[in-house]
């Protein structure tokens, strides 16, 4: 295969699986790709597996030398380098922030509670302690379709809601998430099962979710309503594949890549189609937003797994390992079980036999688990690069390419 | 052990509420006849739900919680088991409004044409969204508070795999009831309906913190919580109901008002069940329920307070059956009789205005079984 990272996957055949996902390849371009790197066409059937995630892409360009080329102009450095220091790194933040100046107070007057104690339940997470980074990225998506649509300067009331409602479905599975793992704290503050208990941090993720179908429903677009919908489906079914492991290395890549989409991702892209569907009527743009969206959150997710295990405990907020902790194999373990197979076995039994989170935790950092991750994330950031570049030039549209090159260099 | 005693309050009042039938021998016969009229069974929890790799795997899993206390297993097994007795009431009702509303005022209107014995495809998703929500909620309701769970009392690892179930599994039923909602192509009752799971969380929010000062309710308070976490997403299912066969604000209301005031009827009637049966028939009940909230108004505070220590045990427990006899005396289950009546009456009221037909006679039907004891 020509293109150079991708020497650096062991198996080829795990590696063809990982690319069909970066790129969500037509179906002839990763026929193409397979037999070009293996000479075989055994992955047909799992070429029909893949293709049933995702919508039908329909690129006139052969996407393999549209890959090369913005390989070439888009190079993005490795992680964990700190980036605080770079005043312009933060422009896109900056550049959202005039929109996003009350979004915490707008969201709790969404959340209409009689109740004072459940009140302040709902509000608590909505403190602007958080970085509002799905909000931010809607926030550019939307101005960027409006130019791209000729409808320079005006944010839509609608398109300000997505963002807003984004924040709030985003909230409510991380109120829930921290039932289901039982953990203690979230962004440095105990979480709401740990002050409230389980039961009463079920019922406000409820009605946090309700307050947003509500916001959601009022913007009166059937079609919104549907892609938003289709986010919360994906949260679920994204927690339940975390449920199981798989036993095939191929499998267990294809799941992973899919959990995170449905987990991380689908939120990020169907909230950018959203924005877009409100401005223009053109499926293209529209595909264009998703893309851009699917693949930076998969990117943004594969950083957050590289970052549990380079990133010290008190900065991401959480203890490190602590995927591993709940039984959770990531990318970076996947990549280092193809050099240490000895990691197989822990795999399966979800790390629950005493050490095996220390020994795992050795492996991975002997590997190049975290290296060959990082590589993959860059990779969705250049296919998410690839497809908000076919929007027309604004600085919204800059700001969201920066913005991959951020979030690959992010530590916290 | 407080712990404890609680916990089988509430496996209690999660049978109360999957079996809650009033009278059953009345209410299951009307019921079953209702059944008839809106052409197939009740068996609403689309198959495409139950069938889903996602609760196939929640079944596999709740069979280790077997032999713990996680009141998930109880809510499991009233769908499995008891698929007989679960009656889909919400779904019914909703089915029944909908075919006594009949079909859409405007008659060049196209969705004439989809009607199935006299109820919309859209209309019957609706019904199933409905219980899916409902079951949801169900699902939400037993979830455990870990820090009240003592060690005495089984291991925590059993409770805390229980809880991951039961959060996983209402939210599936949660975001399938969400696209559906999107998929009825309406965004005013996708709001409505939004709206409602909003107080049904309002409504067991409630409950669940009340619990904890058991008997703190006010006469005018039950009826608003009676109504957030029984009664509102009937009322605004049988509203959107008419809202999708595109009938007018009218009808919306008499449809809101005829759920309102049924399931206010059938929560009464069953907070009654204790008062009515036999003396010799040992009492549980909740000190939440109408008739104790009623007693309680009328004896007033102080009283009440000494009422409760005559009527404790030994080991400083309450004893219903004697509290129960205390409570006769005075005419608080007589009022609570009454306002079940009333409340039956206007769910009758409210079907008036819709023309004779099987299916509003199955609706008044339930209203009046209600009101039977």
């Amino acid at each position: 295969m020509a293109v150079p990272w991708s020497l650096c996957w062991r198996s080829s055949a795990g590696a063809a699986v990982v690319l069909d996902w970066c790129c969500g390849l037509s179906r002839r371009a990763f026929t193409h790709t397979a037999s070009a790197s293996r000479g075989t066409a055994s992955s047909s059937a799992l070429t029909q597996v893949l293709f049933r995630q995702g919508p039908v892409h329909n690129l006139n360009k052969p996407m393999i030398l549209a890959r090369h080329r913005f390989r070439c102009l888009y190079s993005t450095p490795r992680v964990c380098c700190s980036i605080h220091s770079d005043a312009k790194l933060k422009d896109p933040f900056s550049l959202a922030q005039k929109d996003l100046q009350d979004l915490y107070e707008d969201i709790k007057k969404q959340l209409l509670v009689s109740k004072a104690e459940l009140k302040a339940l709902c509000d608590y997470y909505f403190d602007g302690k958080g970085k509002a980074f799905r909000p931010m990225i809607v926030i550019l998506m939307a101005r960027a379709c409006n130019v791209h649509s000729n409808k320079e300067g005006v944010l839509l009331p609608a398109q300000r809601s997505i963002a807003m409602i984004s924040e709030m479905i985003h909230t409510a599975s991380l109120v829930h998430d921290d039932v289901i793992d039982d953990s203690d704290t979230r962004r440095g503050k105990n979480t709401i099962n740990k002050l409230w208990g389980e039961k009463k941090a079920i019922l406000a993720g409820d009605f946090i979710l309700s307050a947003a179908s509500m916001a959601l429903a009022r913007i009166g677009n059937n079609t919104v309503v549907s892609v938003l919908s289709q986010v919360i489906e994906d949260l679920v079914r994204g927690e339940f594949m975390q449920l199981g492991s798989k036993e095939n290395e191929n499998e267990r890549f294809k799941h992973y890549l899919e959990k995170t989409f449905k987990k991380t991702a689908s939120l990020i892209a169907n909230s950018c189609k959203a924005v877009s569907i409100l401005v223009n009527s053109d499926p293209e743009v529209h595909e264009i937003a998703y893309q851009y969206g699917r693949n930076v959150g998969i990117a943004f997710q594969l950083v957050d797994d590289i970052l549990d295990f380079t990133s010290c405990a008190n900065r991401l907020g959480k203890p490190s390992a602590a995927d591993l902790k709940l039984g959770l194999a990531t990318g970076p373990v996947l990549f280092a079980c193809q050099q240490f197979p000895e990691l197989h076995a822990m795999i399966m039994r979800r790390f629950s036999t005493d050490g095996d989170v220390d020994r795992a935790w050795q492996y991975v950092l002997k590997s190049d688990g975290v290296e060959q991750t990082n590589y993959l994330a860059q990779h969705y950031c250049q296919e998410a690069i690839r497809q908000i570049s076919r929007l027309r030039p604004s600085t919204e549209r800059d700001a969201l390419i920066r913005l991959t090159e951020l979030m690959l260099r992010r530590d916290k | 052990m407080a712990w404890r005693s609680r916990l089988s309050y509430i496996g209690r009042r999660h049978l109360s509420i999957i079996f809650s039938n009033p009278s059953p021998s009345n209410w299951t016969k009307v019921v079953s006849d209702a059944e008839k009229i809106v052409g197939y069974p009740t068996s609403f929890m689309s198959l495409r739900c139950l069938l889903s790799d996602e609760l196939s795997n929640v079944a596999m899993h709740v069979r280790k919680l077997v032999g713990t206390k996680h009141p998930l297993l109880n809510t499991a097994r009233g769908f499995v088991f008891d698929s007989r007795n679960n009656i889909q009431m919400r779904g019914l009702v909703v089915l029944l409004m909908s075919k006594a509303a009949g079909p859409s005022p405007s008659t060049s209107d196209p969705i004439h044409d989809s009607m199935i014995s006299g109820i919309y495809p859209s209309q019957r998703n609706l019904a199933e969204i409905t219980e899916l929500i409902h079951t949801a909620f169900l699902v939400h309701r037993g979830i455990v508070n870990l820090k009240e769970w003592s060690n005495s009392d089984g291991p925590l690892k059993d409770m805390q795999f229980g809880n991951k179930m039961a959060v996983l599994s209402g939210d599936f039923l949660l975001a399938n009831a969400c696209t559906g909602l999107a998929q009825l192509n309406d965004t005013k009752v996708v709001e409505l309906i939004s709206s409602a799971i909003g107080d049904v969380v309002q409504g067991i929010y409630h409950e669940s913190s009340s619990s904890a000062e058991e008997g703190s309710l006010t006469l005018a308070s039950w009826e608003d919580q009676t109504f957030l976490s029984h009664g509102a997403l009937l009322a605004k299912s049988c509203q959107a109901a008419m809202k999708l066969a595109r009938h007018g604000t009218e009808a919306q209301n008499l449809a809101f008002q005829y759920g309102k005031h049924l399931t206010l009827g059938h929560k009464l009637n069953s907070d009654l069940q204790p008062f009515v049966k036999s003396e010799s028939e040992p009492a549980v009940f909740s000190l939440d329920s109408a008739p104790v909230v009623f007693h309680r108004q009328i004896v007033g505070p102080e009283r009440w307070r000494h009422q409760l220590k005559q009527a404790q045990n030994m080991a400083r427990q309450i004893d219903y059956t004697k509290l129960r006899g205390l409570i006769k005396m005075e005419r608080g289950v007589s009022q609570a009789l009454d306002l079940c009546s009333y409340h039956g009456n206007k769910a009758l009221e409210a079907m008036k205005c819709f023309p004779p037909s099987d299916a509003r006679s199955a609706l008044e039907n339930m209203a009046c079984a209600v009101t039977k004891f």
